[in-house]
């Protein structure tokens, strides 16, 4: 499997490690339900077949963290971004639904 | 401190030398600092920061790409004057520059063209047409981390590692 990495191009996947699901976003801690939201956010995963959004850090290149759209049952890669930009988007939509 | 320290190491057919005397300074720009990081840049050595992969030569000042809003400016230490400390002036406010001579080997091999041996052994895409000059790669060769880029003018290849493998690295480079 070769990830395309958004600054340094297509690498070998020796190059970078694993971290998970990047679909999960840390919950407010003075929301009222926090615990339990906290257990989710640590230990809750769904077990995808197919296609899904993944951490991967360019451990051995440039150290990015990266948002890979993965299929699970392929290997196929739609999609990767900088985490830091997906964070940043994620952000911006946040504050425009408030 | 034997040939490494030496400097040069003569090959068959790779003149692989050690860059000895080097002022390396590791330049990472504070948060949304970019642009204005490219005017002072501009100002003083008259190029902007790469904002990818890629090494420009200002005036004998190498300004190495080395991972997103990061760089690492290289030239020949100058006695009686800190490098890192009036790149620290000249990017005040704007980024975070740590000297990082003492943890950095640059070794310099001499040829237009990288052997096939060579291209081989690199875990990227190495062909001529593919890593140019002016290019800049952050990789690793036999798990050592290391950083290579293209001499602008194309005159050679730069290999950096940390300085405590230089000897295991300039092994792998020898046998490439
Ligand atoms: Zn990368």
């Amino acid at each position: 499997m070769r990830i395309t990495c958004p600054y340094c191009g297509e690498r070998g996947n020796d190059e970078f490690s694993y971290l998970g699901d990047a679909s999960v976003v840390r919950p407010d801690p003075a929301s009222p339900n926090a615990s339990e939201a906290f257990y989710d956010f640590a230990y809750e995963r769904r077990n995808v077949a197919g296609p899904m959004q993944e951490l991967w850090y360019h451990a051995a290149g440039c150290h990015a963290w990266l948002v890979v759209t993965r299929d699970t049952r392929t290997h196929e890669i739609f999609e990767v971004k900088s985490a830091q930009d997906v964070a940043l988007e994620r952000q911006k939509s946040a504050g425009a639904a408030q | 401190m034997s040939d490494i320290a030496n400097g040069l190491v003569a090959e068959k057919d790779l003149a692989i030398s050690e860059q000895a005397d080097l002022a390396v300074t590791h330049v990472t720009a504070r948060r949304g600092a970019k642009a204005a990081l490219d005017d002072a840049s501009r100002t003083a050595f008259g190029t902007t920061l790469p904002s990818g992969p890629r090494v420009v030569n200002a005036g004998g000042l190498m300004i190495v790409w080395a991972g997103p809003d990061q760089w690492l400016f290289i030239e020949q230490a100058k006695g009686g004057v800190d490098s890192s400390n009036a790149l620290g002036k000249t990017f005040q406010g704007l980024a975070s520059v740590v000297d990082v001579s003492d943890s950095r080997t640059i070794f310099r091999v001499a040829t237009s063209r990288a052997p096939e041996k060579l291209v081989r052994r690199m875990g990227i895409d190495f062909d001529e047409g593919a890593f140019n000059p002016g290019d800049v790669a952050i990789t690793h060769v036999s798990h050592l981390g290391a950083m290579v880029w293209r001499l602008p003018d194309g005159s050679g290849y730069d290999f950096a590692c940390a300085r405590t493998y230089s000897r295991d690295f300039l092994d792998w480079l020898r046998k490439a």
